[in-house]
């Protein structure tokens, strides 16, 4: 398997355990609300989502629906779609209206009260899938899940060299930003950014080289050696910050690995390369090759990521979210000062379940298919643990935490190959065990998470970015916290 | 109109298992600084809960404004404009002395949350007259350099008046001062009572709980002692000042 593959099904899952913990977010990060019972609404989502979406009387399945929503859409072009997306919204619906049933009575009780409550709930709601044969198939789950538009796949556009380009391409312009991003972030200077951006396209031109039997080997050399060099000369020159310079080593070893392992482990250097550099494009899905439908799941699931942050933080940046921030720190003064305090912790707990939902629909349809195991109490503590290795609070840390929470749990897979196969039950133990000391350690030296609180600015049409609020911005961000 | 109290309790009462703590408080405020004294124990900041809200009385009537509001809801009677500080300032220390301000002007079209989320209507005309509220109150009481830094940051004095800031921004009629002055230094408490005294002026309504009895003397337009649970006497300063049941309840301590 190639890196790209790797890593194309780490990023679906990032972005699908991201929106989940972005829902987690909004609850316990902005206002305070201790949820032990999220999972919940992961699984509601799910179930919810493939019976609208799945066809009728599905041999083997005796629960309700399915609903068949595509199909019955599909009369009008791009209906299949909508059905499918409908099909999530109801999802969606489905758990914020379940989290209203929990909410109304919890959410009177104390913070810690409210999360065993949470806990126990979504225990017994899972029992109750897990039992109740004629709701959800019980233990057996659905294996019918419908997959949007997957008609479509493996997606072609004509010739071979169209598609070359037009995704391969595409792939190359993710690296080149991706590395501007680590680039600009280490330093407000552009000119890392664009050595690493370099970098990248120098890594294009080696693996067209590869394809075309050139060396490529020189190439990709080449092209890591400037970006090196060049970033490591930035980075003594200008005395950058431990932690900055910590996230340039981290990018700087997952773009080695993941450029230079090809060439040194693969049977099949070049190919396995290419599939590295080109990751939306894979040359033998169709006739002509294209983008398959993994890659497409992953973009899908990305932009439910995006869209799903962007909403939190429309949210968060505005009056409504100040109040959110007041409740978690003292509820007695927004109540002190006229605000309906109840209503604002009931609905940001029905946002965040919908956000879980959705989450649950993308999951669900990835694994392709569903069963109450899957939505053990773990599933909320992952997400736990991703809020608070990121940061509490803080909507890009939490997608930034989940990442890394999953890198870790999932790269760490590949040390099972170094290792004789009987120490691969030990070393998924000892991945756990890794992931707790991380957990541990960042609960112990930083708190608030690898990027704490974040800050907040509710724009005005018309305003300059409110100066203040730069300021406060601009400054490091340790000098807030002393 | 003007002879109607701002505030009418009558027959307060609230007990704490086996404990009295109101016993029937009967009480009218008119416009202007009332202080309310009493020894510790006596029932003033049950008294100060039971009318905002915090607590529900188990008997008698409030009466704001001409509205019973007896055993409401606190944001429901912070809307009626009546609101309260508390004894120990409860500033939200990670949030900055702005935003602690600007959460308390009322009808904020973005404290919705489908407004939150389309923008639009009033949702920036809203946002900046908070802005501009928030920043004409913290100048009024000296905060205005301060505006962004984190209210966690700020001294106990400095508290004080943010709290009050903040109560103040709510464009309440009445405010219930709970020892507002406690541990204050002398020039900053002289500041809170000259800004008390300017809104006064301005036809706003306080009610004072404070234990420096010679300070209530000096301040107050009328005095209401309270002593277990009950209402001991009322009347101008000078008539409290030399009842001897108020003299009494002190412990026979002079007054």
């Amino acid at each position: 398997m190639a890196l790209a593959d790797f890593a194309v099904s780490l990023l679906t899952f990032v972005a699908i355990y991201g929106l989940f913990a972005l829902g987690l977010n909004l609850k316990f990060g902005f206002t305070g609300l201790i949820d032990f019972g999220h999972v919940a609404y992961f699984m509601i989502g799910g179930y919810v989502t493939a019976v609208l979406t799945m066809p009728a009387q599905v041999t083997g399945y005796d629960g309700l629906g399915g609903y068949a929503l595509p199909e019955l859409l599909a009369v009008v072009p791009g209906g299949d779609v909508l059905g499918w997306l409908l099909g999530v919204a109801g999802g969606m619906v489905a758990a914020a209206l379940v989290s209203l049933l929990v909410g109304v009575p919890t959410l009177r009780l104390r913070e810690d009260y409210l999360a065993i409550t949470a806990l126990g709930i979504a225990t017994i709601l899972n029992e109750v899938v897990r039992n109740e044969t004629w709701l959800f198939n019980g233990p057996f789950g659905i294996r019918t899940v419908h997959q949007p538009a997957s008609a479509a796949f493996p997606l072609g556009l004509g010739s071979f060299i169209l598609n070359l380009v037009v995704f391969g391409g595409l792939s190359v312009l993710v690296i080149a930003y991706a590395g501007y991003r680590v680039g600009s972030y280490v330093k407000d200077v552009d000119t890392t950014g664009a050595a690493l951006g370099l970098a990248s396209v120098l890594v294009l031109g080696g693996s067209i080289g590869a394809l075309t039997q050139g060396g490529p080997l020189l190439f990709v050399g080449v092209g890591l050696a400037v970006a090196g060099v060049a970033v490591l000369r930035e980075a003594v020159r200008r005395s950058i910050e431990p932690e900055r310079t910590l996230a340039l080593v981290v990018a700087l070893a997952a773009a080695a690995w993941y450029f230079l392992q090809p060439l040194l482990a693969a049977s099949n250097p070049t190919v396995t390369l290419q599939t590295n550099v080109m990751f939306l494009f894979d040359p033998v899905a169709g006739p002509n090759g294209g983008l398959d439908y993994d890659r497409f799941f992953m973009l899908l699931s990305l932009a439910f990521l995006a869209g799903g942050y962007w909403w939190c933080q429309r949210t968060i940046n505005s009056p409504y979210g100040r109040v959110l921030r007041a409740v978690r720190d003292d509820e007695d003064v927004p109540r002190a000062l006229g605000k309906e305090t109840f209503r604002y912790k009931i609905q940001a707990l029905l946002f965040g379940s919908a956000l879980a939902g959705a989450a649950g629909s993308l999951y669900t349809i990835h694994l392709g298919f569903i069963s109450p195991d899957q939505f053990g109490a773990m599933i909320t503590f992952f997400a736990f643990a991703s809020v608070i290795i990121g940061g509490t609070a803080n909507n890009a840390g939490v997608v930034l935490g989940t990442a890394v929470f999953w890198a870790i749990n999932s790269g760490t897979q590949f040390l099972n190959d170094y290792f004789p196969s009987e120490y691969a039950v030990k070393l998924a133990a000892a991945r756990l065990i890794f992931i707790g000391v991380l957990l541990i350690v960042i609960l112990y030296y930083r708190p608030e998470g690898i990027l704490g609180e974040q800050d907040y600015d509710i724009r005005l049409p018309g305003d300059e970015p409110a100066p203040s609020r730069d300021d406060t911005a601009a400054a490091p961000g340790g000098d807030a916290d002393d | 109109m003007t002879d109607d109290p701002i505030l009418s309790v009558s027959g307060l009462e609230k007990t704490f298992g086996g404990i009295t703590a109101l016993d029937g408080v009967d009480l009218t405020v008119d416009q202007g600084i009332t202080g309310l004294i009493g020894p510790n124990g006596a029932g003033k900041t049950t008294f100060f809960n039971c009318i905002t809200g915090y607590l529900a009385p188990d008997g008698g009537t409030v009466e704001f404004q001409g509205d019973d509001v007896t055993g409401n809801r606190t944001p429901s009677i912070v809307r009626e404009g009546l609101v309260r500080t508390f004894q120990i300032p409860r500033e939200l220390e990670n949030m900055t002395v702005r935003e602690n301000l600007l959460l308390a002007p009322g009808g904020q079209s973005g404290e919705k949350l489908g407004r939150a989320w389309l923008r639009g209507g009033q949702f920036a005309e809203d946002e900046r007259r908070s802005r501009r509220e928030a920043a004409e109150m913290a100048a009024f009481f000296e905060l205005d350099h301060l505006l962004d830094e984190p209210a966690g940051s700020l001294s106990g004095g400095q508290r004080k008046l943010l709290e009050l800031a903040r109560v103040l921004l709510t464009e309440p009629e009445m405010v219930l001062l709970d020892e507002p002055l406690a541990g204050v230094n002398p020039t900053l408490e002289r500041k809170i009572l000259e800004r008390i005294h300017e809104l006064e002026s301005q036809g706003q309504t306080f009610l004072f709980v404070e234990h420096d009895i010679e300070l209530i003397m000096e301040h107050c337009d009328h005095v209401v002692v309270m002593h277990q649970g009950q209402k001991l006497t009322e009347g101008p300063p000078s008539a409290v000042r030399s009842d001897q049941r108020v003299i009494d309840a002190y412990l026979g301590e002079e007054i």
